[in-house]
């Protein structure tokens, strides 16, 4: 990977949102057009690589013109560098312990055959997907609009797993944990914690992926798939539930990925906020798959735009395309809804008629009306958290 | 596309036991600029990420990247000394650096 490819940032849609002298910031398009590596990680196709220790892998733009994301196609993230390369089946275990009846220790031949399996179809996307769109730069890996995928899974119902070991009256917490490892023992690890009464129905431990075994990289044998919740909470290679009384406090749920608890869910990089809360559901977000920016397109023939558009799981409700910078907007033809929870793929078919840039812009508005803002509209947080402003793609009709 | 092996090995007790073949995890290496403080960066900095985690960063100022040499001591335990607490900083700003946030 080139850094220079990195600074190519697209600076379309920029402009100061708060010009206090002391509080400024933006948010501008995320980074674009980065490089895709000639080199590919196991059961991975070549992808853009932020990093290899640990795997930090994403997903090019030009797989966003379906409902599913192909599993060597789909995006790559750890927190931690010691992952597990080789896993016997035979004693890899899902151990539930804590405020429960029974310790359970389950393999994943025992949650195959012995519970009910689910199946459903999700968007998958981390909370810093689109981090770079943020100015000053905010905290942590600087994604462009790559780190999302969509996924069938199947697996089985958490609340059918901790029905089985029995939950103690008191028990009100669970905390996850999987089998990645820290390097200096002091370093705080990847646990997640969810609170009991809000597991939902659809909140699954998978096994497949697509139809096929989980790969590796996306936390084989067994991931929490939680729907409609930013993927920082879905753990990888899933080895431990504990069950508790009481919140434990943890570095990865206390501190980092939170955003402010107030109603824009904004700061400015002076004054963080004091209240701050977990990502967990997902805005709505959309991303245009084709064309990709800078594409030769020629005039007075057939263009079809083609994207994806996903939200919380409230579903989406219309796509609308705009072809003069956000002023006019008209509907485009949704695909299948897979589910709730999934990419809707979208299609426009237009006609450039005029030689000379174009620039193609993609929103979309869920079943519960909201809508996506324009890039430059977006607050700012610390934590560069939960980006989904309008996409826009600049090609040349020649 | 290259995928993982399953191996179905038969025990000789008719045990069936699966294992996953040991994955092959890519190695990829990314260089960063080499001065005498290069260094610094080797004995501190490559533990528990790789320099692609720098790099990803773009240009930053020097206070920008203090905070990250901080964030990486304080809030990740990295054991990194005062002196080279300040030589890191200098290193990362000389090669990744810009005037402004
Ligand atoms: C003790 C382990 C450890 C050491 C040593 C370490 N880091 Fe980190 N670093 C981390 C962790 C953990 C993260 C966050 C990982 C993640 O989110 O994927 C991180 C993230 C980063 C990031 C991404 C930005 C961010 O805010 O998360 C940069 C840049 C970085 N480290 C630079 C450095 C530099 C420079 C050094 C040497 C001075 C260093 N690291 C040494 C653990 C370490």
């Amino acid at each position: 990977m080139r850094r220079r490819d990195f600074f190519k940032l697209s600076v379309v849609a920029s402009s100061v949102v708060v010009t206090n002298s002391l509080n400024a910031y933006k948010t501008r398009e995320p980074r674009d057009n980065q490089t895709i590596s000639l080199e590919s990680f196991p059961e991975k196709r070549p992808l853009i690589i932020h990093s290899d220790r640990p795997p930090l892998l994403e997903t090019p733009r030009d797989a966003f013109t379906k409902a599913i994301t192909p599993n060597d196609e789909l995006f790559v993230r750890w927190h931690m560098p010691h992952i597990p390369t080789a896993i016997n089946m035979e004693t890899h275990y899902l151990q539930v312990h804590g405020e429960v009846n029974e310790r359970l220790y389950l393999t994943v031949e025992m949650l195959k055959k012995e519970f009910k399996s689910h199946t459903i179809t999700v968007a998958m996307q981390c909370g810093g997907n689109s981090r770079s769109a943020f100015v000053p730069t905010t905290s942590g890996i600087q994604w462009g609009s790559g780190a999302m995928g969509c996924s069938t899974y199947k697996g089985i119902k958490l609340k059918d797993i901790l029905a089985r070991a029995g939950l103690k009256a008191d028990a009100r917490w669970i905390t996850l944990n999987g089998d990645d490892k820290a390097v200096m023992e002091k370093m705080p690890h990847f646990k997640r914690e969810l609170k009991i009464s809000e597991i939902s129905d659809e909140t699954i431990i998978a096994y497949e992926q697509n139809g096929e075994e989980l790969p590796f990289l996306n936390g084989y044998p067994l991931r929490l798939i939680i729907p409609g919740f930013y993927s920082d909470s879905w753990v990888k290679m899933l080895s431990d539930i504990r069950v508790t009384k009481e919140y434990q406090k943890y570095y990865y749920m206390d501190t980092a990925y939170r955003v402010p608890d107030n109603a824009d869910e904004s700061e400015t990089p002076e004054v963080h906020a004091k209240s701050t809360k977990p990502l967990e559901f997902m805005n709505v977000k959309s991303y245009i798959g084709y064309p990709t920016p800078n594409t030769k397109l020629y005039a007075k023939t057939k263009l079809t735009i083609k994207g994806i558009a996903f939200d919380e799981g409230s579903g989406i409700k219309e796509l609308l395309i705009s072809l003069d910078k956000g002023k006019t907007w008209v509907e485009a033809t949704l695909g299948e809804e897979l589910s709730k929870f999934a990419f809707r793929s979208f299609t426009y078919r237009m006609k450039p008629m005029n030689k000379g840039k174009l620039t193609i812009m993609a929103k979309a508005v869920n079943n519960k009306g909201e809508e996506q803002p324009f890039a430059h509209e977006i607050a700012w947080n610390h934590g560069g958290y939960k980006y989904n402003g309008i996409d826009s793609v600049t090609v040349s009709v020649v | 596309m290259k995928k993982i092996v399953f191996i179905l090995l038969i025990a000789t007790l008719s045990l069936q036991a699966v294992y996953t073949e040991k994955v092959k995890m890519k190695s990829i290496s990314f260089e960063i600029p080499v001065d005498k403080n290069t260094i610094v960066m080797q004995r501190n900095c490559q533990w528990c990420h790789s320099y692609g985690y720098i790099l990803n960063q773009g240009k930053q100022s020097r206070e920008f990247w203090h905070k990250i040499v901080l964030k990486m001591r304080n809030t990740y335990k990295a054991p990194i000394s005062p002196r080279d607490e300040l030589l890191a900083t200098e290193y990362l700003y000389k090669h990744f650096g810009k005037e402004k946030n």
